[in-house]
């Protein structure tokens, strides 16, 4: 027998036939999806000489109103600071509820289940039901960023309390610790660094998404881009849409630069 | 005095791993059990605290059976029980202070242990012991800073701060090298003795375990089948407790039978 001199990576589907069926399967679906997709290809040519109408009146933007654009803004971030502070205050408990090596079984689940309900709709569905239910403005805004934070933080904290060395926790037990205790002595200081850097980064995801949650009716710049639009004031859109830009940037940085100084 | 009798544990449906064991430690000793991976040791010492919850038997400690105990009363006992582990578990952000007092949190308050407001008198306990042991200056460092040897004596005073009428070290030695291991020994041996303390110790150094132990236990897969004075342990008493595996153990058992 001869040593092999060739070696080559086991496909990804062992058989042939039903990897070549399977790629066949897929490219068929493919076509056939964008066959029967109803797109409109006429409206969609026309729709670009709309986008240019709103490209050329957007040019240059204009900051007259910048007042009311500070105003917005200012709103806007206290709505992230809010949602921030309040998420992480709630997504405490959760994630100690929802961590699978210190909750019993049943609590676990209701944890588990709560955080599960919250990722499940986008901010966007979330913002219109409360927005439905409390009115248009900030308070709306508030909560919805509030759920997307816990849906995040208590998940990811969850985790990382499930990941936490035990060992900690037995020699506390051991010395008859009462079970308060026992969390706050062993477990708070092992997922600490995790919980600011997420809520660092939480902060700056709230400030992004509230614009976004603003464009129905959530309160924050988002209204008032949602507003200009309304009024076809494209330059003033355009004035917003850089600042909201700029700020998602020096957060962006600022939030990079603290979380790499803290470990 | 420790008095265990008849002490069965099973993990699951699986072959027990202690198989109705008797012991009995009395007054302040330095009791060492050396037995094979696997044969029980680890699983006896956290029995007796109950971080393992035993299948059944008794164990007694001066008079409190402590297998049947509730949640509250178990945590009472637990205070009169010191453990040191063999991993240290130290909480590595807190500090050593922090450390050292978590062997008081049986007994004080839930605010006072968070807002980390200890009494006095245990403030004053903890600088002596951790001068007794050579940690005092480290007493604001935090614990991931210290080297292994240091974070033990951490782990010992820690223990001794409970003031427990009993001290379990589950193979305290075997994540430090062999002369910082000399140390740690006979620091065990001396606070036994100046404490009036039973110590009852894992250990897989069977050189040290004769050098500082005033009593051997072998254990082979769940059963004591060595109980002497260290100079009573020879070569062929050696082999016995080392040899076979936990299936040929079986065998042998089904065999006798």
């Amino acid at each position: 027998m001869t040593t092999p001199t060739t070696w080559r990576k086991p496909p990804f589907i062992a058989s042939p036939v039903l990897r070549w069926a399977f790629y066949i399967a897929l490219a068929a679906y493919l076509i056939g999806t964008i066959a029967t997709l109803p797109i409109d290809w006429e409206r969609a040519s026309e729709g670009l000489t709309r986008a240019g109408r709103i490209f050329s009146g957007a040019f240059p933007p204009s900051f007259a109103r910048s007042d009311l654009m500070i105003t917005g803004f200012m709103e806007s971030l206290k709505i992230a600071i809010l949602a921030t502070v309040l998420g992480l205050v709630l997504s405490v408990p959760l994630a100690f509820m929802a961590a699978r090596n210190i909750a019993p079984k049943p609590v676990y689940f209701v944890g588990r289940g709560v955080f599960i309900l919250a990722r499940s709709f986008h901010p966007v569905i979330v913002a219109i039901i409360f927005v439905k239910a409390v009115g248009f403005g900030p308070l709306a805004g508030a909560l919805t960023l509030t759920i997307y934070s816990i849906g995040f933080v208590a998940k990811l904290l969850a985790e990382r309390i499930e990941e936490i060395d035990f060992g900690q926790v037995e020699a506390l037990r051991s010395v008859g610790a009462p079970y308060l205790v026992t969390m706050v002595y062993a477990i708070v200081p092992q997922i600490m660094p995790r919980l600011v850097g997420l809520g660092i980064y939480q902060l700056d995801s709230n400030l992004r998404a509230s614009a976004v949650v603003g464009i129905v009716g959530a309160g924050g710049i988002g209204s008032t881009l949602a507003n200009a639009f309304g009024r076809y004031d494209y330059d003033f859109a355009l004035a917003i849409t850089m600042v909201i830009v700029g700020a998602i940037l020096i957060s962006e940085a600022v939030s990079g630069k603290i979380r790499k100084n803290m470990t | 005095m420790l008095e265990i009798n008849n002490l069965v544990k099973r993990y699951g449906k699986g072959a027990p791993v202690l198989k109705d064991l008797n012991l009995s430690v009395q007054g302040e000793q330095l009791m060492s059990i050396i037995g094979s991976s696997g044969a029980g040791k680890s699983t006896l010492l956290r029995c007796i605290n109950r971080l393992v919850e035993p299948t059944s038997g008794t164990i007694t400690l001066n008079g409190t059976e402590m297998t049947t105990l509730g949640p509250k009363d178990l945590r009472r006992a637990r205070r009169r029980v010191g453990m040191v582990f063999q991993s240290f578990n130290l909480v590595d952000r807190l500090t050593v202070m922090e450390n050292v007092q978590s062997g008081r949190l049986g007994y004080i308050s839930t605010w006072a242990a968070v807002t980390r407001r200890y009494p006095a008198a245990d403030i004053e306990r903890a600088f002596e012991l951790m001068e007794r042991v050579g940690i005092a200056q480290y007493a604001n460092k935090r614990a991931d800073e210290l080297s292994g040897g240091e974070r033990q004596r951490v782990g010992v005073v820690r223990a001794l701060m409970q003031r427990p009428e009993i001290l379990l070290a589950d193979e305290p030695t075997a994540s430090l090298d062999p002369k910082t291991s000399e140390q740690i020994m006979s620091l065990l041996r001396d606070l036994a003795n100046e404490l009036n303390l039973p110590v009852i110790i894992n250990i897989h150094n069977v050189t040290e375990a004769k050098e500082f132990s005033d009593r051997i236990v072998g254990m082979r897969y769940g059963r004591i089948i060595f109980d002497d004075k260290p100079a009573a342990l020879d070569a062929a008493q050696m082999d016995e407790i080392y040899a076979g595996t936990p299936s040929q153990d079986r065998q042998d058992m089904g065999a006798a039978a």
